[in-house]
């Protein structure tokens, strides 16, 4: 999350008028910056990775954890830590530390909840495999910071979800549930970042909804289980609010865990990475290419068996983030016929991305959403501006969203050396890729940002799949992959991503061969020899030789995308990247360290190794106090978190969650 | 007859994809030295007609030949490979000796893969030079048996130490003269790596080892190439990477072979007759494929990446053989 705007920020009827004036203003921003960035060139690879925290409170006593409401003040320590400011670390957003020192230090931000933190490496990485290395111990570093600057008894613990949230009790200070901003049954106003921005969000996506947010997980039917289930934390009876009455509108559906604010969703934990492009074709390559990894990286990660206190018959959190942010109107949503809208809208603001974007003659126009909806004026206007159709098309789809959050001071005059309306937009649509013009008055280049994965329990685990995301891009340039599918196909998977243990039951559409292609020429007697450059070979048919769509892309497991399919073109995401890897020169200790990686994401993707996710889950099933109902209990919860404690600390080398971690950090 | 076989850049060639840790580790060279003579013996014939079945074209179509020298396919350095600045890559090349081949003319096979390189690269200069000799697996008597595997056919034992120390003069002559910046070996252990740096100028400054699966360095060839400032860098080749039996298929009249070399009998009406079918493109001069005994000299392996952000641009392949009636 970015720096923090401040101001007076327009309540939502208000913010709904000017949204058109945001708009049209975001656009022109955006054209600046088009304009400005579309020939930068040779940027080099820098990436970074964000890691988020929820900050939990143990006591050990009486064996209860609750999350701690005190970001605020660890943040404040940490920005007044002279030692981590000397050496460039700190909080950006309180004050800047920037006596560079050494090795950068990490910086800490806000987030959503306020009993979260998000950390980065204090500079960026590049692609020097040493680099690599270096990523895990300086993950290891922002956790220990972190950690000295809380209590003792409070721990930055890497769970997607904190069990008990919304249980009305686990939460430390302690305040009462139905506040004025998010209205929610569950959680207190108090859960959220106090920063004027986060409660305005919550309320406005309420306001312009016309209800709260509606989050309904399938409850796991264990052996147990009240069936049909109905959440018996649900509380009909409440009169405070006008959405008091959503759950007497069936707001709660039956067999389902019930949550009712945004906090359910943007409160719970991601791994994010961020690549620098050479140049805009780059990164437009790289966010398409990547777009169809991101279910299989959302499978392989899912770590979200728990809501509320029940287990979920789902792994990850994704959906319930799509619908804690979901502002579309009844009519947006086909529930009622378009008045006073101007379209259906078929996804959340969070959601699986709709676009292609890269000037690639492998983009067959059939892989597109032949219903993406977007702005015809907004596009007209980008086109005028010199943008050409595809990357109009993106960001006219993005610009359907009204802004959520509009300060009045930014009203007054127009910055063309400014991106704060365009990222108004750009920044408050959370797909699973994202792709970021180099932000003004910077020397960044253009940026992909890969948002689907699930924060894993240890350090070791999100260096991981951190390393394995920037390698398998590394390959797709190398290599010239190509892994385009119908942009649907990736919506529906994100969908089966959700499955109970997708990684090793379900299947996923994917490109059936990925490689590129020699061609044979017409008639070797009427070319000119071609040698050992690229041969410039003519096809045998004039550039199609494309079979119908259909014929691209098939059903497969992780395992196989993953580690490849036997008797088939496949050859398998991890093969992939050791190909790329024999081909660079690399050290045997850093060659070594990536064979640890690689070999984690092996065998989760072929069912050696659990995802957490399974791992928690039968943690729970197992428990003595577990009733086999589908409830986890305080005491249970207690133990659940415990465990990830100490499995950060140990990574499974006292044989601890062995099934997750396996062998990876045994000899190490 | 000599025979200059290449690969082209094949990056963006899809062949060189490890299928498997497991795989033979030459398969890279194999395959793409194949798809790359079928890129250019495939021809349909006929020039709009998708239907048009592919044929095989004469080689003399497809090959150039210069004197003694067969180019397969034939050579063409006319555009630059790379699009940046020679300071922005890093480009490695590394030279498999091979067994069997004439020992004596080292300097002139080293000189001649070098220049292959340059010229194919556009470039001045290579950053490193590895240079494998035939024979020598560091991993001798160390337990992983995915090693044992795929070091290929054992063709020979390994040279004396003297005559590697003599090619090595080779080596220090190409970095005085600026062409190589930095010299490498492969596959030496503790012992071998220590004689070469007592008996050399111009040290190696990299020892490149096959780890395969197994993730042990001998501690004690740790310790010398960390005291003695050698990268010890990880590969995936085997030393004898191109072997003659796989060479004489690659180029033979077999199904998918590229019909260079005759079928080793001496029937050569035999040979017609079986292969007629296969060299009818009308246009084609009707060449006699090569006959006699093939003998692989030499390959050379280089990779050009961009440093600041490790892509591959280009990696290729260039082998020579000699043929012998």
């Amino acid at each position: 999350m970015g720096l923090l705007a401040t101001g007076t920020p327009l309540e939502w009827p208000e913010a709904k008028k000017v949204a058109g004036h945001v708009r049209q203003w975001g656009i022109e921003q955006l054209l600046a910056i088009w304009n400005k960035a579309k020939g930068k060139e040779r940027d080099a690879l820098l990436w970074g990775d964000e890691i988020e925290y929820l900050v939990v409170s143990f006591d050990e006593e009486k064996r209860r954890v609750v999350l701690s409401l005190r970001q605020a003040d660890i943040l404040e320590a940490l920005a007044s830590d002279a030692e981590l400011l000397r050496q460039g670390g700190g909080v950006p957003d309180i004050q800047t530390g920037d006596k560079k020192h050494g090795k950068v230090a990490p910086t800490f931000h806000p987030e959503f909840g306020r009993f979260m933190l998000e950390a980065t490496p204090g500079a960026p990485w590049g692609i020097g495999f040493k680099d690599l290395l270096d990523v895990e111990s300086d993950m290891k570093w922002r956790r220990e910071i972190a950690k000295q600057h809380m209590y003792a008894w409070e721990y930055p613990i890497t769970m997607t979800n904190f069990p008990m949230l919304g249980d009305r009790k686990s939460i430390l200070p302690w305040f009462p549930p139905s506040g004025s901003r998010l209205r929610s049954q569950f959680v207190p106003d108090e859960i959220a970042n106090p920063h004027i921005r986060f409660p305005t969000l919550a309320a406005n996506i309420r306001a312009r909804r016309g209800r709260k947010v509606e989050l309904n997980v399938p409850v796991f039917h264990d052996e147990k289980t009240v069936w049909p289930f109905k959440d018996p934390t649900v509380d009909y009876d409440l009169h405070d609010w006008p959405e008091d009455d959503d759950v007497r509108n069936g707001a709660a559906k039956e067999n389902h865990i019930y949550m009712d604010a945004m906090a359910f969703g943007m409160g719970t934990c991601c791994l994010q990475i961020t690549f620098q492009a050479k140049n805009i074709e780059e990164g437009r390559k790289m966010y398409d290419q990547l777009s169809p990894l991101g279910p299989i990286l959302l499978a392989l990660t899912a770590a979200t068996p728990i809501y509320k206190g029940f287990l979920a018959n789902t792994d990850v959190r994704w959906n319930q983030i799509s619908r804690a942010v979901d502002d579309r109107t009844p009519e947006e949503l086909g529930e009622k016929p378009l008045k006073n809208d101007r379209w259906r809208i078929p996804k959340s603001r969070y959601a699986s991305n709709s676009t292609y974007i890269s000037q690639d003659p492998r983009l067959r126009r059939e892989y597109l959403d032949p219903d993406l909806v977007y702005d015809p004026e907004i596009k007209t206007r980008l086109m005028e501006g010199g943008m050409d159709d595809l990357l109009a098309s993106h960001f006219a789809h993005l610009f359907i969203r009204d802004p959520i959050v509009v300060f009045n001071e930014d009203l007054k005059n127009l910055d063309l050396d400014k991106n704060d309306h365009f990222e108004n937009l750009q920044s408050t649509n959370w797909q699973h890729m994202r792709f970021k013009p180099p932000p003004t008055g910077s020397d960044i280049g253009w940026r992909v940002e890969v948002r689907p994965m699930e924060i894993q329990i240890t350090d070791f685990e999100n260096a991981a799949f951190s390393v394995f995301v920037v390698l398998i891009t590394r390959a797709i340039l190398s290599l010239d992959l190509n892994f385009y599918l119908p942009i649907q196909r990736t919506t529906e998977n994100m969908e089966t991503a959700h499955h109970r243990d997708a990684v090793l039951n379900d299947k996923f559409y994917f490109r059936k061969d990925p490689m590129p292609r020699r061609q044979a020429r017409t008639n070797g007697a009427s070319n000119p020899p071609s040698g050992a450059n690229t041969p410039r070979l003519q096809p045998t048919r004039p550039d199609s030789p494309f079979g119908p769509v259909e014929d691209e892309y098939e059903l497969m497991t992780v395992d196989e995308i993953i580690n490849g399919k036997a008797d088939s073109v496949f050859p398998g995401l991890i093969p992939l990247v050791e190909s790329y890897l024999d081909s660079v020169n690399v050290d045997v200790e850093t060659r070594c360290e990536l064979a640890q990686y690689l070999n984690l994401i092996k065998g989760r993707a072929n069912g050696s190794l659990w995802t957490a996710a399974k791992w928690i889950r039968h943690f729970v099933r197992s428990h003595e106090k577990y009733g086999m109902d589908s409830v986890v209990s305080e005491e249970v919860a207690y133990d659940v978190v415990k465990a990830a404690e100490r499995i950060t600390e140990q990574e499974g080398r006292d044989g601890f969650a062995k099934e997750m971690m396996g062998e990876c950090r045994q000899q190490s | 007859m000599k025979l200059i076989l290449s690969t082209s850049n094949i990056m963006g060639a899809g062949s060189s994809i490890r299928r498997s840790t497991k795989s033979k580790s030459n398969s890279e060279l194999i395959s793409s030295l194949r798809s790359n003579f079928e890129a250019h013996y495939t021809t349909t014939n006929g020039l709009s007609n998708g239907d048009a079945k592919p044929v095989k074209a004469n080689y003399e179509v497809w090959t150039n030949r210069k004197e003694n020298c067969l180019e397969v396919p034939a050579l063409e350095f006319a555009d630059s490979a790379l699009q940046e600045e020679r300071e922005q890559y890093d480009i490695t090349s590394k030279l498999f000796y091979l067994p069997g081949a004439k020992i004596a003319e080292r300097e002139k096979q080293t000189r001649e893969a070098l220049d292959l390189v340059l010229q194919d690269l556009h470039m001045p200069s290579v950053d490193l030079l590895i240079v494998s000799f035939p024979g020598i697996y560091f991993d001798e008597e160390e337990d992983c048996p995915d090693k044992i595997s795929t070091r290929g056919p054992v063709e020979s034992e390994p040279e004396t130490m003297q005559s590697q120390i003599e090619t090595w003069k080779v080596l220090e002559k190409l970095y005085e003269e600026g062409l190589v910046k930095k010299l490498g070996v492969a596959e030496l252990g503790h012992d071998r790596l220590l004689s070469f740096l007592d008996r050399t100028q111009i040290k190696p400054s990299v020892d490149q080892i096959n780890l395969r699966d197994c993730c042990s360095v001998p501690k004690d060839l740790m310790a010398l190439a960390k005291s003695r400032s050698v990268e010890l860098l990880v590969h995936n080749d085997c030393s004898n990477i191109l072997p003659r039996g796989t060479t004489r298929e690659l180029l033979g009249p077999g199904e998918g072979g590229a019909g260079v070399l005759a079928e080793p009998t001496k029937t050569g009406d035999k040979r017609k007759s079986l292969h007629g079918e296969e060299s009818t493109n009308g246009d084609a001069p009707g060449g006699d494929a090569l006959r006699g005994e093939v003998q692989p000299q030499w390959v050379v392996k280089y990779t050009a990446v961009v440093k600041n952000r490790g892509v591959v641009e280009n990696k290729g392949y260039f082998a020579v053989a000699e043929v012998v009636e």
